[in-house]
């Protein structure tokens, strides 16, 4: 069976605390239940937690949506967006089956990154192999206005903002990082292509802004 | 926070959490703390009095109740005599506010169960997922139980899902009715719990899986769409034994049967089959001519344009084959002969001209249909696999022509011969095959390197099939080319599909088609000449 992985790239520093993580561990919660509800992404959408605050932190590794448990979120630290990447890069690599002759791998990972404000540590360099690895669609989210949209606009030409980070706001974002997938996973079973931009991704709700 | 950490807060430093334990048990603390309050941040000691004294603080009291019964030295006598008696306390150690109220027994008590219960509740503890209609079996780890001071415990709420918990083993069995992510209530005790003493609970979510099977919706497609065509379709071709001269040497000759059924991802949407196969048996000269094709996903009248490009060939074939039978009957008498370059040649040109002209047919009437109706032709794209084959007394003649993902083998059950007629389009990315509709594929040196022809003794089976059924059977190009996994594809099919005694065996390989294969739901189409 060929997988399609979904990664959560979502910031956990200190600024997060309070409503912002607690929106996010219920946008998980809502994002898991839906899937679960939808035959396409139950059988083929795997997900991945990876949580960044003073270092990242893969909490959930590669999983069936099927078993998928709640993991527990804390907000503390700073925003290490470059480790995050680097870790992904690498968990990516060794989760993610390869082409073979005997088998067909894996579908292109769909990425979805979170963060509230600016990267504290060395990006560039998690930038860099984040690049040398083949992802699909990757969505970068600035929740707040405090989280800087260029240099998510250097990881992904998909880049959206939220107002603010409101957990009605987070759940609309929620919301559709779910419909995302469904329609990808959709797509890969009725037609065998895979979701390449973000005019093919369901239109985004009015909480959540598309940036240009 | 640890008792150490906890410590470190009010100016007590500890390597290890487990000193920290050690140093409480000891009955010089009262100096040592004494000799350490001094060194103390002045606005700790200004800011916590007993009235501000905040929930943390409350909680380290209670943890360090329920730690000091694991410790065999008494530790009562640290925390009720030497404090109680000591009078001249410090602000420091107001922080164990309770200290400075002597607690009766039954206060105590009632702080070590506190203490138990919040432990517990902080404590990452989750039910293992369970799928609907499946026997589910979940251990409560003992080390977890032990490690905790648990006694008894017990779960509310499992037997409305047909769940039990059962005490013996600490195993919550049984086989959930009902999906969804239910609230399970698990209730526990110390383990030295006593009448009187408090039972606690904790809120759990036991998330129970549906059946993916029953999420799939069978939403029949709608009839006013353009070119609708119904959402399954099969047949049966008896050819039957065909009588000697006067009636003797009866031979047996081989049947025809296809099936195409809708893919489950198209029938949960109530989107139209883009499958399509059609087949032929020419009496006269006995050719026989099936062909399967599979309208791209992507495509919107991609039904369609299978649908032509099955008539088409079977259209062109069966004109083509009355002309030139005779002609390519001596061709192949004569490559049979000799298998020269020369004569193998002859066939492949004459070859040319038959399947050729049908794979050039089938484009230009997808592409009028594409005229005609205002829309591109890639609106059309299709994938097109079509053998023709007969019998001659040296044994069969099999030519073919495929283009697109799928496949076409020759298969043979006793000798274990397997000849696949081609190459799959699949390429290296998924769902970048090729199509009839590319204008580049009926170019005449394309068509010729995608001809197929040989001569095969007998087999049990010629098969042709889209990808619906080669993706989840054979998944890599690679495997196509392997015995073992038609050996598995026709002891699979035969279970179910009576090929054995010349009845009409389409319905049965109609409902082989719904073969559940998961994240393989596309449309199904298989045609076999047997």
């Amino acid at each position: 069976m060929r997988k399609l992985p979904v990664y959560l790239l979502l910031d956990t520093s200190g600024s997060m605390t309070g409503e912002p993580i607690e929106a996010v561990k219920n946008g998980i919660q809502v994002l898991v239940s839906s899937l679960r509800q939808d035959p396409y992404a139950l059988e083929t959408a795997y997900l991945s937690v990876i949580t960044f605050n003073t270092n990242a932190q893969q909490i959930v590794p590669l999983t069936e949506l099927s078993v998928f448990q709640m993991p527990d979120i804390q907000a503390t630290g700073t925003t290490s967006l470059g480790d995050a990447l680097s870790l992904l890069a690498k968990r990516a690599d060794a989760e993610v089956t390869k082409t073979t002759l005997e088998q067909k791998g894996d579908w292109k990972p769909l990425v979805f990154i979170m963060t509230d404000g600016e990267p504290t540590d060395d990006w560039r360099k998690g930038l860099a192999e984040f690049k040398k690895q083949k992802f699909g669609i990757v969505v970068a989210c600035a929740a707040g206005q405090h989280a800087n949209t260029q240099v998510l606009g250097d990881i992904t030409d998909v880049v959206v903002q939220l107002d603010t980070a409101d957990s009605a706001t987070i759940r609309a974002f929620f919301k559709w990082v779910s419909a995302s997938v469904s329609l990808g996973s959709q797509k890969i079973e009725s037609s065998g292509q895979e979701v390449t931009g973000l005019s093919e991704l369901p239109p985004p709700p009015p909480e959540v802004n598309i940036v240009v | 926070m640890t008792i150490k950490e906890y410590l470190e807060s009010i100016g007590v430093l500890f390597e290890t959490n487990e000193e920290a334990l050690r140093f409480l048990n000891q009955a010089e603390v009262i100096d040592f703390l004494s000799a350490k309050k001094d060194n103390l941040p002045k606005e700790a000691d200004e800011t916590k009095s007993d009235e501000t004294r905040n929930p943390i603080d409350e909680n380290i009291i209670e943890e360090i109740f329920y730690v000091e019964e694991d410790i065999p030295l008494k530790s009562s006598d640290l925390l009720d005599d030497p404090l109680a008696e000591d009078t001249s306390k410090t602000d420091d150690m107001a922080k164990f506010s309770d200290y400075s109220v002597p607690m009766n027994e039954d206060e105590k008590q009632q702080a070590r169960d506190n203490a138990f219960a919040e432990t517990v509740r902080s404590k990452h503890f989750t039910l293992q997922n369970a799928k609907v209609n499946q026997p589910y079996n979940f251990s409560v780890d003992p080390d977890f139980i032990q490690a905790n001071h648990i006694g008894e415990f017990w779960f509310d709420g499992l037997e409305a899902l047909g769940l039990e918990f059962d005490k013996a083993d600490n195993t919550i069995k049984g086989i959930p009715t009902k999906s969804g992510d239910h609230k399970i209530t698990w209730h526990y005790r110390h383990i030295d719990w006593t009448e009187g003493r408090p039972t606690f609970q904790r809120d759990l979510t036991l998330v129970v899986n549906p059946d993916p099977r029953s999420l799939w919706n069978n939403t029949p497609t709608s009839t006013d769409i353009p070119f609708y065509k119904p959402d399954c379709d099969k047949a049966f071709r008896k050819v039957g034994a065909k009588s000697g001269f006067l009636g003797l040497r009866k031979e047996e000759r081989k049947d025809m049967v296809a099936a195409s059924q809708r893919g489950r991802s198209h029938a949960h949407g109530g989107s139209p089959r883009d499958d399509d196969f059609a087949f032929h048996f020419d009496e006269k000269n006995e050719w026989y001519v099936l062909v399967v094709a599979d309208g791209a996903g992507s495509a919107k009248y991609s039904r369609r344009g299978s649908e032509i490009a099955c008539h088409t060939t079977i259209d062109v074939c069966r004109k083509a084959l009355e002309v030139s039978s005779d002609n390519l009957e001596q061709l192949i008498a004569g490559f049979k002969k000799e298998d020269s370059q020369e004569n193998r040649k002859k066939v492949g040109d004459l070859i040319y001209q038959v399947l050729g002209a049908a794979v050039f047919k089938s484009y230009k009437n997808i592409e009028e249909e594409a005229k005609n109706s205002d829309s591109e032709l890639r609106d059309f794209s299709t994938t097109l696999l079509m053998t023709i084959c007969k019998k001659f007394k040296f044994g069969w003649f099999v030519a073919s022509f495929w283009v697109g993902d799928g496949g076409i083998g020759i298969y043979d059950k006793n000798t274990q011969f397997l000849k696949v007629m081609g190459e799959p389009d699949g390429g290296e990315f998924a769902g970048q095959t090729r199509f009839l509709t590319m204008p580049e594929i009926i170019q005449p040196a394309e068509i010729y390197r995608r001809l197929r022809f040989g001569l095969v003794d007998d087999f049990t089976a010629l098969v042709l099939m889209t990808d619906g059924i080669t993706d989840p059977k054979f998944e890599t190009d690679a495997n196509l080319m392997r015995i073992e996994k038609w050996n598995s594809l026709w002891e699979d099919l035969s279970k179910e599909v009576d090929f054995e005694n010349d009845v009409d065996c389409s319905n049965q390989l109609l409902a082989w088609l719904d073969f559940w294969s998961p994240g393989n739901h596309d449309d199904r189409t298989i045609a076999i000449l047997y």
